[in-house]
């Protein structure tokens, strides 16, 4: 199926850079009908207007939708973090109601199982492997479960709350980061730089000692401004949990550029904000709470940088802050930022689909910042929708590499988190229920009084086999020697493949005929059913091994899961 | 050691005030008054023995003594102050006859040892000195004629410190791991260990700390090994320690931590008659510690932090004033600084001359 | 010049940025990339060339190594030393490698640009080229990518270092993650190394071929790089199993540990030894702890004589096996250290100035090229920058540095940097 209108083959043939320029004109006509709707009450929803965005700049013909079965499985992962249970797949390619799709986002979005991927989602992106805790965990579920707007969010790990224990675990984004590691002192410009990418998607890292040498954007002021919120910020001694203490702020911060040394002071300062004025306090009068250093208490200081800084960035308004969450979400579902890098957003580097994301920006921002609704409305696009096999019939299988990447033309292969990919073992290998699909009790074992790994010490594992080093970001694709090893030879991967009471291999050695097996074992692991060629090979394999089934059941199982299409969401 | 007043006495008669600085420039190992007093000798970076007169107001410079290579770090006088005894990093050890007026050569021994020369201690009779160094031996020489006398290898590593009992019978050795060795010096029989090993870190592939200088008190009852409690190779990091020893059962009476873990390395150390340990410690550039502490006490009841990098520390024999080797500001520094001038800048090692008690006495 | 605090990558600003302006996404990291011209000659994919790089992290001294200036003002404690070829010197604390500098040769005119460890290592590493706005590939990858795994199909790249293990893709830069390099931290095989008793030869084998129709069947209609990708790395895992016996310690010979030195840069320089006569395109050995900003003198005392003794032993060994004709040896820091002897009684950082050893290959035996001036404070030959050596090194592997460039999605780049050259003087 193809949405494109034909003119806009020609357009696809064309180099890349040409292509930009062309898609740009073209793109008015739908734009300026966009405008002219929206105002009316019956603007057509969020997704259509996506798709039309999409298509209007997609360069050449869109690649044929999903299927059902591959959509169950994309949905699966990128809302409850794992695939569907062998049931859950039967039910849904068996349902012909019209709307399944639309029912199944919606159901997956309200499910706990939502919660859980969304926390770890959050974790990984916000935290890049630096570190957990359960305090922070517990903030990021509640966040999750009450489905807080992402504005909340990111202002109560700004300025985090110290009373409400569901709340302070939210210090840890910020404490983390003031922690040494190795013989380093702390790292204080790596917080400054990991505020401004993760919650404005500027990296101004380079923007410390002189003006950043290739993103005019980003001044040495940019940076300064942002250390002024934050360099007076400690971790506190005083209490358990994750908290973050503030001295006092009486002065500008002074820097110099390395290139012109010309003394430059900025009190805190965001991007093209206003900078705030530092308010000259007498002295014994600067604290609300006045530091104790018997009970090691810092003080409350009246001037709080960390509190106006959460009142001033995440809010209405602020076009940074609202791009690089929208490009985040869209990234995440889509396997491409409008922005690439996401945390390299300036004028030189604008977003592929511009419209696109002003759309995105402001219906996120009308919607109060809802996170679950713009990514069930993403989930609903056709763009989300199509199939990440070349479209065949569209001819131009030539279309391949960067060109297509951002155009949507085709769906685009995702990576897969250890958590995600852990969830999708645990899922595949087991009882094959949706109920134990949904079991996320940490202490979970295959059975009862089983000597097989819980899920706690296959959670390890797989994190320190699949995951990247502390502060690489997890956004490609990355296969590893050191992943394939322990997929093949860890002896608690193959443990989950040997028969126990009713796990997919003991589903398996119980099916005779050789077809149902394969219809089984490609539900359970592939979440679709087998071609004509997988039903023979599987049929093959077993009655080569008519003495050894469950050892052959193992092997067929291993295989799928070891494949690249068990290991990437496609 | 005897703990004969309380600290704020000690402190009112022993706070040092600076009289002068002298600038050695280029930097020196360190500096020591001679036994008469009015000269100091000082052994250089740059393979000279510097000395200069203290008998006008301002030090003068008088002519180094050429003949030394590499790095002169071990200098002694004889207790009657006639010879002069000097060792450098190439082996060589030279005895020299020395009056405030003149250095004459005595004898010379051109390979002493192997490579670095390390320490050197007269024994309190005069008629023997001590060697030691990087090719793990101690060797004991005549003052007289510079023969050997007896060699102690019982080290199985670098040898950085030697000293002499007060009553010139036994002396101790102590190496790179932090194994100080005991000897009989008459018979060379190693008669124990004392165990600083707690100043000593294998970190990746270096050997860090070891005991890095010796002293016994008056009596010779305890014994001082200084160094530091390593924290890490590379750029060594360690608090700054002094482990304290009962000479008769050699066990560990004491340890002294001076300082955080920047301040690194006691340097040089003095214990002093009226019961404390003077002391002077080099840590990252910048950081140096004049110490005075009393065993069993906390803190010390002197602590400078006004020096940097000091690396020697003497006390005149009238007691009344102390010579402390520095290192200047701004020492360090990563790829090309130049001066002002355009040339590439060497240190230099301010000695600063301090008056111990009331700046008017 | 950079800022001091600025991340390594940052100023060459990364293969991210590159793919954000020319919109490849997640598949295009995956390293497309074959080479202008596109096929390489057959000669060099088939040549039998390997590479031993020596990286001495933290920066050793020059003076304390290869250009000792001893009695000089800056000259610190040590002496020089005579070598196996006349008229040339080394520290003493090089006594066992100086009885084979007529295997080597030293070069003492490197004047490099940039005195942080954090930039440095990776620029260094990099060969420091032109800026072009991506992140270029470690040596090590350089070689992985330009001259293949070779016959032996072991990994191209290794690394064997202290610490932690595990598959360093960040080294690979633009080339994409599979040309990074696998790292046995600690000198230990990976995890995993081993397949279970539980399965037989047989089943392994079968199930590898499951696998594998598995994702013929996955790659139809769909771009080859992310299966291609996967593959690889089972591939390669699969070849390590196969010759799991390199990393068997109890097998090496007494002898050998005896003369590499059972200290952890012996060991690990040894299985280095078994990775080159394994086949392995390039190995690094690496040993960390040398940033002697304080105590340098007796730092070096310490850490010098056990670089000496395995370096010493490998050339001995490579020269007498003969595979020192097919193994070009380097051994190196990311700068060298400040004549100017700090209160710490350290040594600084110090790019102005400083040496490398190399040998093999078709690298001149028994040279010292370049000198400095007396107080060793400058070069006063001709300097020379890490991107001549870059040239050098891939002239001695018979790459041609000036023809061969990268293909990045259809940007064109120099293998090193343009403005540099081959040091002809150093290869025979």
């Amino acid at each position: 199926m193809s949405l494109a209108p034909d003119c806009f083959r020609a357009a696809g043939r064309m180099s890349f850079r040409k292509q930009v320029r062309v898609s740009s004109a073209l793109l008015l006509m739908p734009l300026a009908g966009l405008l002219a709707g929206s105002t009316a009450a019956a603007a057509p929803p969020l997704h259509q207007r996506i798709d039309e965005l999409v298509a209007a700049q997609a360069g050449g013909a869109l690649g044929v939708a999903s299927d059902d079965a591959e959509f169950l499985r994309r949905v699966y992962l990128d809302f409850a973090g794992r695939i569907p249970s062998a049931a859950e797949a039967r039910a849904f390619l068996a349902d012909s109601s019209a709307d399944k799709r639309a029912h199944l986002i919606d159901r997956l979005a309200d499910s706990p199982e939502y919660v859980r991927h969304m926390s770890e989602f959050l974790h990984v992106m916000l935290m890049e492997r630096l570190g957990d805790d359960q305090s922070w965990q517990t903030f990021l579920q509640t966040s999750l479960a009450e489905n807080k707007p992402w504005d909340q969010f990111v202002r109560e790990i700004l300025y985090p709350e110290v009373e409400d224990e569901a709340l302070r675990g939210a210090a840890f984004f910020i404490t983390k980061r003031l922690e040494k590691y190795g013989q380093n002192p702390v790292d204080m410009p790596g917080l400054v730089r990991d505020v401004g990418r993760m919650f404005l998607g500027v990296d101004v890292q380079c923007a410390e000692c002189h003006d950043h040498l290739f993103v005019d954007d980003y001044k040495q002021q940019t940076y300064q401004g942002l250390f002024a919120f934050l360099g007076h910020t400690f971790i506190r001694r005083d209490v358990k949990f994750p908290a973050v203490g503030e001295n006092l702020l009486t002065q500008k911060v002074a820097f110099k550029s390395v290139f012109v040394m010309e003394d430059l002071a900025t009190g805190p300062k965001l991007l093209d904000g206003e900078e705030v004025e530092i308010p000259m306090l007498p002295k014994g009068e600067e604290y609300l709470v006045a530091p104790d250093k018997k009970k090691r208490s810092p003080g409350v200081p009246k001037f709080s940088p960390l509190r106006v800084l959460s009142e001033q960035l995440p809010r209405r308004g602020n076009r940074a802050f609202e791009k690089n969450i929208v490009n985040r979400l869209w990234w995440k579902l889509m396997g491409r930022g409008l922005v690439e890098p996401l945390d390299l957003h300036h004028s030189d580097n604008p977003p592929t689909h511009p419209q696109l994301m002003a759309l995105l920006v402001d219906e996120f921002g009308n919607h109060a910042f809802d996170m679950k609704w713009l990514l069930r409305e993403l989930a609903r696009t056709q763009t989300y929708q199509r199939s990440s096999r070349q479209s065949v019939s569209a001819g131009d299988a030539d279309q391949d590499g960067p060109v297509s990447a951002q155009s949507y033309r085709r769906g685009l292969e995702r990576p897969l988190s250890a958590e995600q990919l852990l969830a999708s073992v645990w899922q595949a290998t087991g009882p094959g229920t949706a109920a134990a699909a949904s079991n996320t009790d940490p202490q979970a074992a295959p059975e009862e009084g089983s000597t097989a790994a819980t899920l706690d010490e296959l959670r390890d594992k797989f994190t320190a086999a699949l995951s990247n080093p502390p502060r690489e970001p997890e956004i490609s694709i990355n296969p590893t020697v050191k992943a394939a090893l322990f997929l093949m030879n860890d002896a608690a991967v193959l443990q989950l493949l040997t028969p126990r009471d009713g796990n997919l291999i003991a589903r398996l050695v119980e099916i005779e005929a050789g077809e149902p097996a394969a219809h089984e074992l490609y539900l359970s692991i592939l979440s679709r059913p087998p071609t004509e060629d997988e039903l023979a090979e599987v049929a093959g394999y077993l009655a080569d091994h008519p003495e050894q089934r469950p050892e052959a059941c193992a092997d067929l199982a291993w295989a799928l899961l070891a494949s690249t299409e068990f290991c990437v969401n496609h | 050691m005897i703990r004969q007043v309380d600290a704020e006495t000690l402190k009112a008669r022993f706070e040092p005030h600076e009289l002068q600085v002298i600038a050695a420039d280029p930097q020196i190992v360190g500096a020591y008054f001679s036994p008469c007093g009015t000269r100091l000798v000082a052994g250089g970076f740059d393979a000279r023995l510097r000395r200069w007169s203290l008998e006008a107001d301002e030090a003068v410079e008088l002519p180094a003594v050429e003949g030394h290579n590499g790095w002169v770090q071990a200098i002694g006088f004889d207790p009657k102050g006639t010879e002069l005894f000097s060792g450098d990093s190439w082996g060589q050890l030279r005895a020299w006859s020395w009056d405030k007026h003149h250095v004459r050569p005595a004898w010379i021994q051109q390979t002493a040892h192997d490579g670095w020369l390390r320490d050197l201690h007269v024994c309190p009779r005069g008629d023997m000195v001590a060697t030691c160094g990087r090719d793990q031996v101690v060797r004991l020489w005549s003052t007289t004629d510079g023969s050997l006398q007896r060699e102690l290898r019982a080290h199985e590593h670098d040898v950085y410190c030697v000293r002499f009992h007060p009553d010139g019978r036994t002396l101790v050795s102590g190496d790179d791991r932090g194994v100080v060795k005991h000897w009989n010096a008459s018979t060379g029989a190693c008669l124990g260990e004392f165990d600083a090993s707690e100043l000593y870190l294998l970190h990746r592939l270096q050997d860090v700390g070891g005991a890095r200088v010796l002293r016994f008190d008056g009596t010779g009852g305890t014994l001082a090994c200084g160094g530091t409690t390593p924290k890490n190779g590379g750029t060594v990091q360690g608090a700054p320690t002094i482990l304290l020893f009962d000479v008769a059962s050699r066990n560990l009476q004491e340890k002294l931590s001076l300082g955080a873990p920047n301040q690194c390395l006691v340097h040089d150390m003095h214990l002093h008659d009226e019961g404390f340990v003077m002391a002077v410690t080099s840590g990252t550039p910048g950081q140096g510690q004049l110490l005075f502490q009393r065993p069993g006490d906390e803190e010390p009841f002197v602590k400078t932090t006004n020096m940097p990098n000091c690396h020697s520390l003497s006390l005149h024999p009238d007691g009344s004033r102390l010579a402390v080797v520095a290192t200047n500001r701004g020492s360090n520094g990563n790829g090309r600084r130049l001066d002002k001038d355009g040339r590439y800048p060497g240190n230099t090692s301010p000695i600063h001359l301090l008056q111990l008690g009331p700046a008017d006495a | 010049m950079p800022g001091p605090l600025c991340k390594p990558w940052e100023h060459q600003l990364s293969r991210r940025h590159w793919l954000g302006t020319v919109g490849a996404g997640a598949v295009g990291a995956l390293g497309c990339g074959g080479l202008l011209p596109p096929v390489l000659a057959d000669e060099v994919n088939q040549s039998k060339r390997q590479v031993l790089f020596v990286w001495i992290d933290g920066g050793m001294s020059q003076l304390e190594s290869w250009d000792p200036k001893p009695n000089t003002q800056f000259g610190g404690p040590f002496r020089a030393i005579d070598t196996s070829v006349p008229g040339i010197q080394v520290s003493e604390l090089l006594p066992r490698t100086a009885q084979q500098m007529h295997h080597l040769a030293i070069i003492r005119s490197l004047c490099t640009q940039d005195n942080s460890h954090s930039a440095g290592v990776g620029r260094i590493q990099r060969g420091d080229p032109k800026n072009r706005g991506v992140t270029y590939p470690y040596f090590g990858s350089a070689v992985a990518k330009l001259m293949g795994p070779g016959a032996s199909k072991l990994p191209p790249y290794v690394w064997i270092k202290p610490g932690s293990g595990g598959f360093k893709h960040q080294d690979a830069g633009f080339l994409g993650p599979r040309y990074g390099a696998l790292a046995f931290g600690d000198g230990q095989p990976p995890e995993n190394l081993v397949r279970p008793a539980s399965l037989s030869a047989d089943r392994a084998r079968d199930r590898s071929l499951l696998r594998q129709r598995a994702n013929e069947r996955y790659l139809q209609g769909r771009p080859s790089s992310v299966t291609e990708a996967n593959s690889y790395v089972f591939d390669v895992a699969q070849t390590l199993m196969d010759r799991k016996e390199l990393f068997d310690e109890s097998a090496f010979s007494r002898k050998d540990v005896e003369r590499y030195g059972s200290h952890e840069f012996g060991r690990h320089m040894l299985l280095g030894r078994k990775m080159l006569e394994a086949g392995v395109r390039f190995v690094k050995v690496n040993s960390y702890g040398w940033d002697t900003h304080g105590d340098n003198f007796n730092g070096h005392a310490s850490l010098m004589p056990k670089f000496d003794q395995a370096f010493a032993a490998i050339i001995e060994d490579l020269a007498a096996s003969g595979m020192l004709e097919q193994v070009l040896v380097i051994a190196m820091s990311e700068f060298g250290r400040t004549p100017r002897i700090n209160g710490h009684i350290g040594r600084d950082h110090w790019p102005e100035a400083w040496s490398l050893a190399m040998a093999g290959c078709n690298v001149r035996r028994g040279v010292v090229v370049g000198e400095t001036n007396p107080q060793g404070t400058w070069v006063e030959s001709e300097e020379y920058d890490i991107g001549h050596m870059f040239h050098t090194w891939f002239k001695a592997l018979g790459i041609d540095p000036h023809h061969t460039e990268y293909d990045n999605g259809g940007q064109p780049l120099p293998i090193a940097h343009d403005d540099c050259g081959v040091i002809e003087e150093l290869l025979s």
